[in-house]
């Protein structure tokens, strides 16, 4: 058993977004991250597993959202007013594919340089440890750099056959917060760092090439 | 065979025009860089399509010129003939020859006029390497006689992904539209109540427009289908004929992949496993070759495609005897012939003792019902032992608006594809059966199942005192979906579910309403088989 458990996968350097799930910081590329858009109404898709949320409208494509702190096995997203989904594009069975993620509020864009990655430590880490491709240095303290790839991979995300189908979160409306155990909401979830790599909802952060259709 | 024959030559004639437009195109960029190598080869090779599409066709003349050009064009590419702006207008002058000739020849005129006569005299000379340069551009001065304009076509190509875009925007335009009236009908009449009228009059018109310009004839699609049939009957020993029943019907673009894909897998299963080797067939007294009809037609609002073979059937015992070994079925229960013909959409069950090279996989006919599935679409089969099979597609005319009629569940709001409504009516607790999740209602006398949606989602929450209910058909049966209110009929933009969403059963799509919100659209005959396979599957266990 070595020390490191990504398999050889590490973070490149390069521009990231970081956002808060169950109160810790992750970060993905930004060259994956369309745009970052308010959580608006969620509408709940019956048959799916608890980490999708449902199904958002964002200027007129109907995108999954998945709820990454579900997915993650740390709890469920408690929706507030600094929830954000961050849009991100995948490659599903051959399509590119466009997925949101329900974070519980973006943080910062930072530069991870080269030497800025550190290998993930075999336990100490609140996520399995093939979900991630590294420590990034970035103070005050380490990000965890998911692998999107992985997370978000159809063996990931696809309900297995035979699991029940159902709307789980019962009662109340599609927007509707039901937390259960390890959500946390910070008091302040911006807190560092962002004064200079702040990153404004509802803005572009990268500018792909081609427009959501 | 007319049609067949008209199918044809409309695929050549489009195919060629590509050809010509490629083969200008190559000579354009050789004469600016005379050593492009590429483009000498792209001009060869669409000659050489062209002449070899033409020869079977039996279309001479084009046959004739493509040759010449060819032969040239074999010159310049052994470096025997340099590449000179002389040349290059001597075969561009060629394709322009090509295209005059190629409306010509489907037309039924397959004579060579003099001035094609002379134009192929030159190229063979230019071939020889014997055409004095000046003679030849002085010939063509004064032989080029006023070129016969090929007749303008008025067609474009366009891009679907365009196409998808304007779509896309009639289809927002439609919602808006609906939020419109609806601002406006508070008002009463008026100048901007006429206004708005008139334009939901040409903003319908548009809709439709841009509707019909999506849409391609089948018959060609399914001509190519003949191949496989050929190539598969060939490969086992049988013979089989494709009649095709398409005429002008047209569909959406968006169906024509998923459609063809779909019908590929049957038409093998068919020449495959239904089509009997010919001495079979004489031997019960059938003919010797098999018959496969492929026929296409629009009802009610679907576009029902009917795939049919005189073969040998489905065999119902061998099917139920896999279906068992394979635990897809109890050893108990009892299944009727429809339901055991459905058994050869189940993944993985093939009754094929063999897995031949085209087919006995058992993925097939899975493959089919996915593609199906994709377009929202229902497919059955019908099969009569020893007398063949017939599969019948049918799938919504277009897959980008749907005609919807909203209702509401809790706080979740859900679509139902007005095609597959029948009727609307109060739900009387008093005068139905009830069951969890559903019950059994009268119908004016007729005994219709129904399905309470609330129980069916999962949605939370308590149900409301009065409920209503909607009357859904698919292809086979009749129930009701028990709802808490009835929103009424609207347009829906049918936005597809991707990535993790794509393979949710019930539904075939998402809409987004007026208020921003995103609804789900209904999958009526896929909610009703979950439905009918849950009951089974509470039953036996």
């Amino acid at each position: 058993m070595s020390v490191t458990a990504t398999g050889g996968a590490m973070a490149r350097p390069g521009q990231y977004l970081t956002f808060l799930v169950a109160g810790e910081e992750y970060g993905i590329a930004i060259l994956r991250v369309r745009e970052i858009v308010e959580c608006g109404a969620v509408t709940r898709v019956p048959g799916t597993p608890p980490f999708i949320r449902g199904v958002v409208n964002v200027r007129g494509t109907v995108l999954p959202v998945v709820d990454l702190a579900a997915k993650l096995a740390l709890g469920e997203t408690a929706i507030t007013k600094w929830t954000s989904v961050v849009v991100v594009e995948v490659e599903w069975e051959g399509a590119r594919t466009t997925l949101g993620l329900m974070t519980e509020a973006v943080s910062r864009v930072f530069d991870l340089g080269a030497a800025d990655v550190e290998p993930v430590p075999s336990f100490g880490v609140p996520v399995k440890l093939e979900y991630l491709l590294g420590m990034g240095r970035a103070e005050p303290k380490f990000v965890l750099i998911l692998d999107i790839d992985r997370v978000l991979s159809p063996e990931e995300l696809m309900a297995l056959p035979g699991e029940p189908s159902a709307m789980r979160r019962a009662g109340g409306g599609p927007t509707s917060p039901a937390p259960s155990r390890g959500v946390s909401t910070p008091a302040d979830p911006l807190r560092g760092g962002l004064e200079e790599g702040a990153v404004p909802r509802g803005e572009r952060v990268a500018a792909p090439a081609e427009e959501t259709r | 065979m007319d049609t067949d024959r008209q199918a044809l030559t409309a695929l050549f004639q489009a195919e060629s025009e590509e050809g010509l437009a490629a083969m200008e195109a190559g000579l354009l960029a050789l004469e600016s860089t005379p050593d492009a190598g590429e483009a000498l080869d792209a001009v060869f090779r669409a000659a050489h399509t062209l002449k070899g599409n033409a020869g079977s066709l039996g279309f001479a003349a084009l046959v004739d010129m493509a040759h010449v050009l060819e032969d040239l064009l074999d010159r310049v590419r052994g470096r025997h003939v340099p590449v000179t702006p002389a040349l290059c207008t001597l075969l561009l002058e060629c394709v322009d020859a090509l295209r005059t000739l190629l409306p010509a020849a489907i037309a039924g005129k397959h004579d060579l006029v003099p001035e094609h006569r002379r134009l192929m005299r030159w190229m063979a000379e230019a071939a020889a390497g014997t055409a004095d340069e000046a003679a030849g551009a002085g010939r063509r001065a004064q032989g080029s006689a006023p070129r016969a304009v090929a007749p303008d076509r008025r067609t474009l190509r366009v891009d679907v992904d365009r196409l998808d875009q304007m779509l896309n925007l009639v289809g927002e335009i439609a919602v808006s539209r609906g939020r419109l009236e609806r601002a406006l009908h508070a008002q009463g009449s008026g100048p901007a109540r006429e206004a708005q009228e008139e334009l939901d009059r040409l903003s319908a018109d548009l809709q439709e427009l841009v509707m019909r310009v999506r849409l391609v004839p089948l018959g060609p699609v399914f001509r190519q289908l003949d191949r496989t049939v050929r190539d598969v009957a060939a490969a086992r020993g049988k013979i089989a004929r494709l009649v095709i029943a398409a005429e002008d019907v047209e569909a959406d673009t968006g169906l024509i992949g998923p459609l063809r894909n779909a019908l590929t897998h049957l038409v093998r299963n068919a020449v495959d496993h239904g089509i009997e080797l010919p001495e079979r067939r004489r031997e019960l007294g059938k003919e010797a070759h098999g018959n496969i009809r492929l026929a296409a037609r629009h009802d009610a609002g679907s576009l029902v495609v009917e795939l049919s073979d005189d073969g040998a059937g489905l065999p119902r015992a061998r099917l139920l005897e896999r279906a068992r070994a394979q635990g897809l079925v109890g050893e108990g229960a009892r299944l009727t012939d429809e339901e055991i013909d459905e058994l050869i959409f189940q993944p993985g069950l093939s009754t094929s003792e063999e897995v031949t090279e085209v087919s006995g996989r058992g993925v097939g006919m899975d493959v089919v019902r996915h593609s199906v599935d994709g377009l929202r679409g229902s497919i059955r089969v019908d099969s009569r032992e020893g007398w063949g099979t017939t599969v019948t597609i049918r799938l919504p005319l277009t897959i980008a608006i749907v005609q919807g009629f909203a209702v509401r569940v809790g706080e979740e709001t859900f679509v139902i594809p007005l095609d597959a409504v029948l009727e609307c009516d109060e739900l009387r607790p008093g005068t139905a059966v009830q069951a969890p999740g559903g019950g059994v209602l009268d119908l004016r006398g007729e005994a219709v199942p129904y399905l309470r949606l609330r129980h069916h989602f999962e949605v939370g929450g308590p149900a409301p005192e009065r409920e209503s209910v909607v009357i859904v058909r698919d292809a086979r049966l009749r129930a009701g979906l028990a709802v808490d209110a009835l929103l009424g009929q609207s347009e829906a933009v049918v936005k597809p579910l991707n990535g993790p969403l794509r393979r949710v059963t019930g539904l075939a799509g998402a809409t987004v309403r007026g208020d921003g919100q995103v609804a789900l659209i209904l999958d009526v005959p896929a909610l009703l088989r979950e439905a009918t396979l849950r009951h089974a599957a509470g039953a036996c266990a």
